[in-house]
């Protein structure tokens, strides 16, 4: 219960943030509601005179002027209040979006892998979509549930205080029954909604595993599961539901039975012969009672916008304070080099506690070589790659960049424009060909993409589709194999040049032709450079300068090929029971 | 039309839920239209009564009007919560129905009917189509046919007084119930459509720049993602600044014409009571009924909102669940199999839709109990191969004979008993590991399923977990590695026990150290059993009778892995290409 508040008074304060055209649409539904009290007014005027004082169309004309005349005004300002609380909505909107985005980029991508991207995306649309109704609707009529009652009380006591009693008792208890009934509703009603998505989740479990279930002939039964499911389901949740339901039971309740109660208790004081009420009195109280309790109406019908909302904002907040990794100030002097060589000295590093991905690692990367980083699956290389990278912060040791500066006293833009990166499964982005080979040089020409392309290997295909470098990559669908994906990703690195490489050889998923065409095109763009490659193969290894082996987060050995093959120890058992196996 | 009267005819076995639904729902607002009435007209006739002095005071019936005033009122609470409850009630039952249907139209189509729907982008958009036309009965079925009807019968009741009374309240309501939200929805369609697709663009962004935002950071591309973000948004919000225009202009006009109503109904109304042609008590009676009239018609700019959804959503689903069946299943009892071998004459498949043949022409034997290799570049049709084997589709010419039998006349369910299946493909349902078991053998007991897992290797795993084989897999449950995955659809092949199994790339996807040991682990699973081993790597293909290498659709070369080798043809050239150039992979 608890939660929901806090979530609440956190929205609340973004919403500050546009205090003042908040204030503004409130200002106006107000306004509005006092209308309405002019309103009635005017129309018991036109009622009375008519039916009781015998006055015919002509004499009220001025009257029925004045009320078309408020009608006008009035949509006018419903028509404004609803263009004021979307613009109060969509500053916070664009607030988030930005943080949000700020944030994630901050956080880098290893810290949000485990975060599913869809998710990640829904959340900045729809769920921040879902927080406009409650800044919109939901707050606002927060503030009109007070003062439109209170300003229709002021107006009915005098006329007839004994109907104003009856509104005054049985005003209040309709929000008090409905948070009796709704608190509880609300949990029950959440709880629901889980299993609603779950219950959908599951046909479609169903329906994608259509294939496996029929290969054991068990396809059919389904069927009979589907069904029984969704009767449970249904079972349990119209349990709940037919309590939540009571909610808007209540607000009826109060509402219509107040309006009988005044109806009926004006009635009897009518229909005495000195009646201590007019029909005039009487008449007007009747039209202002519905909108009494218009505003609560409307105040439930935004309660589930506000329900919607605080789940939305309960996911945005989350990732919102998600910890920043603490930098320390990066140092201004660093300036460009053509040559880098790295040092790395007892570095450690955990995902979670216990859970050590590097424990002590020391290693070098001279300038102009190429080292290999070979170990089992879950021995920290990628782990290794990525704090070269700055993708990940260091526990303990440091990361020293030509032998002096520490790596995290470097500006991150300033280090990420010393080297390229191309991971196992390199990801194309939404635009063209070219676009994507130009990312980082933007002033590159076509001469330059060309060249870079052929150096990757990809000149060829790409000048064969029909639009060349400017196909988009969204169109092609699955136009493009992953061979050919990792030579576009390639051709990005060779268009870049910097002075440090760092990849991931690819080898899943390319089939034999495209598999030597990248790994010519990767030997190709190292050669000469400073260059660590996550090397799979065997053939990468033999060719690289220098290998570091590394086992359970520690440098097991390092050296050449032939030191390795020659010292007997975890690299040279790999090669062999890979050669064991194969007979070649 | 045609959509939603097939879609009613569907929900035809719950139409005593809906209409009762719909009743209530009616019963709520002609409730609330009588209790304002009465009320109105309750007060002026006891004004007029007080006024007229003790005789008529004797003559008035105080208390009918007052217990009709209380009885409305009590009417619609009660109406307004039975209602909720059977129209949820109903829309359940509705979407149990649908639900049902849909997998049992869905279920005799698959794989080879489904083969354009085979994404689970596509897939996934089709079960949200299910439950949007849920909405089908609450939000659009239930409002046109409440307001419908409602709108008759209260302007039939103005009737009563004045005919001219009646047409004005039936002419706004009709025109604020209907004229309206068609221009709003007209004038907001354009928006509307550009927001769907700026918003699928901003999600295309977003998804890029999580998935690809290590790439993007070294490429110096962060400040560019934001800047495009924010124009998206900016873009965005700019639709959206126009469609609460006209939400507003709807709103705000719906209050208005209501409002009219009201002034209409005076002006017509006050020369006929003047005029004496009725009594001064209606006057109060139509002003608030007119009020109370509108409630029928305030969800439908929403159910014109939802009409467009649903109609769509049921286009897609009628047109997927009215595809043909791909070809025909054998009826009658299989055919009897002595010896499970496999004899392809001639084959040729071809893929519906496609130019060209999949299988043109496989010549191959499998005797029963010898292990077979099928070795092919992506493309060679190995996977076709399976496909035809497992009655997934059908073959066009040749003899493909299993048993003796030719393939075509085993129902598809029967022939499938034979085979047992480890692919990268295997589905893993989201539920928990012994449910994913029980697939394969539904009355399996608890120690079959351990026997399973510790001969996949994956005994260990599962009881260091605190839930064993009630560990949920999967979204919202524990996430298996990629050989872990593998090793149930292992765990199941065994459970399911059939002489044939068919490895379809089982390890493709696997890093090299997991793919090996994966293999190592499948050698038990081989044994004694006929094997098809599917691959494109000569990893573990020494182990093999034999060896068919697959191209373009037709059988090249076979001969055990050592012959192959020494001959010097397709094999020996994949072998030194992939060794010499490239070079086996070691980590």
């Amino acid at each position: 219960m608890s939660k929901p508040v806090r979530i609440d008074q956190r929205l609340m304060q973004e919403g500050r943030r546009t205090r003042g055209t908040l204030y503004f649409g409130i200002g106006l539904g107000l306004a509005a509601g006092l209308l309405i009290i002019l309103q009635a007014f005017i129309l018991a005027h036109i009622v009375n005179g008519v039916s009781f004082e015998g006055l015919g169309l002509a004499a009220v004309m001025p009257l029925l002027w004045a009320m078309l005349a408020l009608f006008v005004v009035r949509a006018g300002l419903s028509w404004a209040g609803e263009l004021v609380a979307f613009r109060a909505s969509a500053s916070i909107k664009s607030y988030l979006r930005e943080q949000l985005l700020k944030h994630l980029l901050q956080l880098g991508p290893v810290a949000i892998a485990g975060e599913r991207s869809a998710d990640i995306a829904s959340t900045m649309i729809e769920g921040v979509e879902a927080l406009e109704p409650y800044f919109s609707r939901y707050l606002p009529q927060m503030a009109l549930v007070s003062l439109i009652p209170l300003a229709i009380l002021v107006v009915v006591f005098p006329e007839d205080w004994i109907s104003g009693l009856i509104l005054l008792i049985t005003g209040p208890l309709v929000p008090f029954f409905m948070v009796l009934v709704g608190y509880a509703a609300e949990a029950v009603n959440q709880r629901q909604w889980r299993k609603m998505l779950l219950m959908s989740a599951h046909f479609l479990d169903v329906v994608q595993g259509l294939t496996t279930l029929k290969i054991f002939g068990r396809a059919k039964d389904e069927i009979e599961i589907v069904a029984r499911i969704s009767d449970d389901y249904r079972r349990s949740t119209m349990a709940g539901l037919r309590v939540a339901f009571l909610t808007s039971a209540v607000l009826e309740f109060f509402a219509s039975l107040s309006i009988a109660l005044v109806a009926v208790s004006l009635g009897a004081r009518l229909l005495q012969v000195h009646a201590a009420v007019t029909f005039y009195t009487a008449f007007f109280v009747l039209l202002l009672a519905p909108e009494y309790f218009n505003p609560l109406r409307g105040l439930s019908t935004h309660y589930h916008a506000r329900m919607s909302a605080i789940a939305a904002a309960k996911r945005i907040f989350e990732i919102l304070d998600m910890p920043l990794p603490e930098k320390p100030q990066p140092a201004e002097d660093y300036v460009h080099s053509q040559e880098i060589s790295l040092v790395i000295r007892d570095l450690c590093f955990a995902y979670e506690p216990g859970r050590m991905a590097l424990d002590g690692v020391t290693a070098e990367f001279p300038a102009g070589k190429v080292t290999a980083l070979v170990g089992s699956s879950g021995a920290g290389k990628s782990t290794l790659a990525n704090a070269i990278l700055g993708f990940v912060h260091a526990d303990k040791g440091e990361i020293l960049v030509n032998g002096q500066m520490p790596l995290n006293a470097i500006d991150p833009q300033l280090w990420w424009r010393q080297l390229a990166w191309v991971p196992q499964n390199p990801r194309l982005f939404h635009g063209s060909i070219a676009d994507n080979i130009r990312m980082g040089q933007a002033d590159a020409d076509l001469a330059a993409l060309r060249e870079a392309a052929k150096n990757a290997h990809a000149l060829e295909f790409i000048e064969a589709l029909p639009q060349g470098f400017d196909s988009m990559i969204g169109d092609l669908g699955q136009g493009l194999s992953g061979g050919q994906i990792q030579r576009i990703a390639l051709a990005r690195a060779f268009l870049k040049n910097p002075p440090l490489f760092i990849l991931d050889e690819a080898t899943a998923n390319l089939d034999m032709e495209n598999e030597a065409l990248v790994l010519d095109a990767m030997q190709r763009l190292i050669q000469g450079r400073t260059a660590i490659v996550i090397a799979h193969r065997l053939a990468t290894a033999e060719r690289a300068d220098h290998i570091v082996v590394l086992e359970a987060g520690r440098v097991a050995e390092s050296g050449s090929h032939q030191e390795l093959l020659a010292a007997g120890g975890v690299y040279a058992r790999m090669v062999a029971a890979y050669r064991g196996e194969i007979h070649v | 039309m045609s959509d939603y009267w097939r879609l009613l005819k569907l929900f035809f076995p719950y139409k005593f839920w809906m209409l009762g639904g719909a009743l209530l729902a009616l019963l709520t607002i002609l409730s609330n239209f009588g209790l304002l009435a009465l009320s109105g007209w309750f007060l002026a006739s006891a004004a007029l009564a007080g006024l007229g002095g003790y005789a008529t005071l004797n003559l008035y019936n105080f208390f009918l009007p007052a217990a009709g005033v209380r009885a409305f009122a009590t009417t619609r609470v009660i109406s307004r919560w039975l209602e909720r409850v059977i129209t949820h009630e109903a829309t359940f039952r509705l979407l149990a129905q649908l639900r049902s249907w849909f997998y049992s139209r869905l279920e005799p189509l698959a794989p080879a009917g489904l083969q354009g729907y085979r994404s689970g982008d596509i897939l996934s958009r089709l079960v949200a189509d299910i439950d949007t036309l849920n909405n089908f009965y609450l939000r659009v079925f239930t409002p046109f046919l409440v307001a419908g009807l409602a709108t008759l019968l209260m302007s039939g009741f103005f009737a009563f007084f004045a005919w001219r009374l009646a047409i004005a309240l039936f002419l706004f309501l009709a025109a604020s119930g209907l004229a309206l939200p068609l221009l709003a929805e007209r004038l907001g369609a354009r928006s509307g459509a550009e927001m769907t697709n700026l918003q699928s663009e901003y999600r295309v962004q977003l998804v890029d720049g999580m998935q690809g935002m290590g790439e993007l950071l070294t490429y110096g591309a962060g400040p560019e993602i934001l800047h495009r973000s924010n124009r998206l948004n900016d873009a965005i919000l700019q639709r959206q600044a126009k469609m609460a225009q006209i939400s507003g202009l709807s709103t705000a006009g719906m209050s208005f014409m209501g409002n009219l109503a009201v002034w209409v109904i005076l002006i017509l109304a006050i020369p006929l009571i003047h005029g004496g042609h009725l009594g001064p008590s209606d006057l109060p009676m139509f002003a608030l009924g007119v009020m109370g009239s509108f409630e029928a018609i305030v969800a439908l700019p929403l159910a014109f909102q939802f009409l467009g959804q649903t109609r769509q959503a049921a286009r897609r689903i009628f047109s997927v669940a009215d595809s043909a069946l791909p070809f025909p299943d054998a009826s009658g009892p299989a055919p009897d199999v002595q010896k499970p071998d496999l004899l392809l004459e001639n084959v040729h498949l071809r893929y519906p839709g496609s130019q060209q043949d999949a299988l043109a022409g496989v010549n191959l034997q499998i005797k029963a109990g010898s292990k077979v290799a099928v070795l092919g570049a992506t493309g060679a049709g190995k996977s076709s191969l399976a496909n035809l084997l497992l009655r997934f589709y059908d073959y066009q010419s040749g003899t493909a004979q299993f048993g003796g039998h030719e393939l075509k006349s085993f129902p598809a369910d029967q022939l499938r008993e034979f085979f047992a299946v480890v692919s990268q493909r295997s589905y893993l349902f989201h539920t928990t590991i012994r449910d994913n078991l029980l697939v394969a053998k539904g009355d399996a007991e608890e120690e079959e399923l351990w026997k399973a897992l510790a001969a996949a290797q994956l005994e260990s795993f599962v009881r260091s977990q605190p839930d064993g084989l009630d560990t949920i897999v999967g979204e919202g449950g524990v996430k298996l590695s990629g050989g872990q995955s593998r090793r149930v659809a292992i765990a199941r092949a065994i459970l399911k026990n059939a002489p044939w199994l068919v490895l379809d790339e089982p390890s493709e996807g696997l890093d090299p150290i997991t793919e090996m040991e994966f293999l190592r682990d499948l050698q038990p699973l081989m044994a004694g059993r006929t094997v098809l081993y599917i691959t494109h790597r000569l990893l573990g293909l020494e182990q093999m009778d034999q060896v068919f290498i697959l191209d373009e659709g037709r059988v090249v070369e076979s001969g055990t892995y050592a012959e192959l080798l020494k001959k010097g043809g397709h094999l020996s050239h994949f072998a030194t290409f992939r060794n010499g150039v490239v070079g086996e992979k070691i980590s």
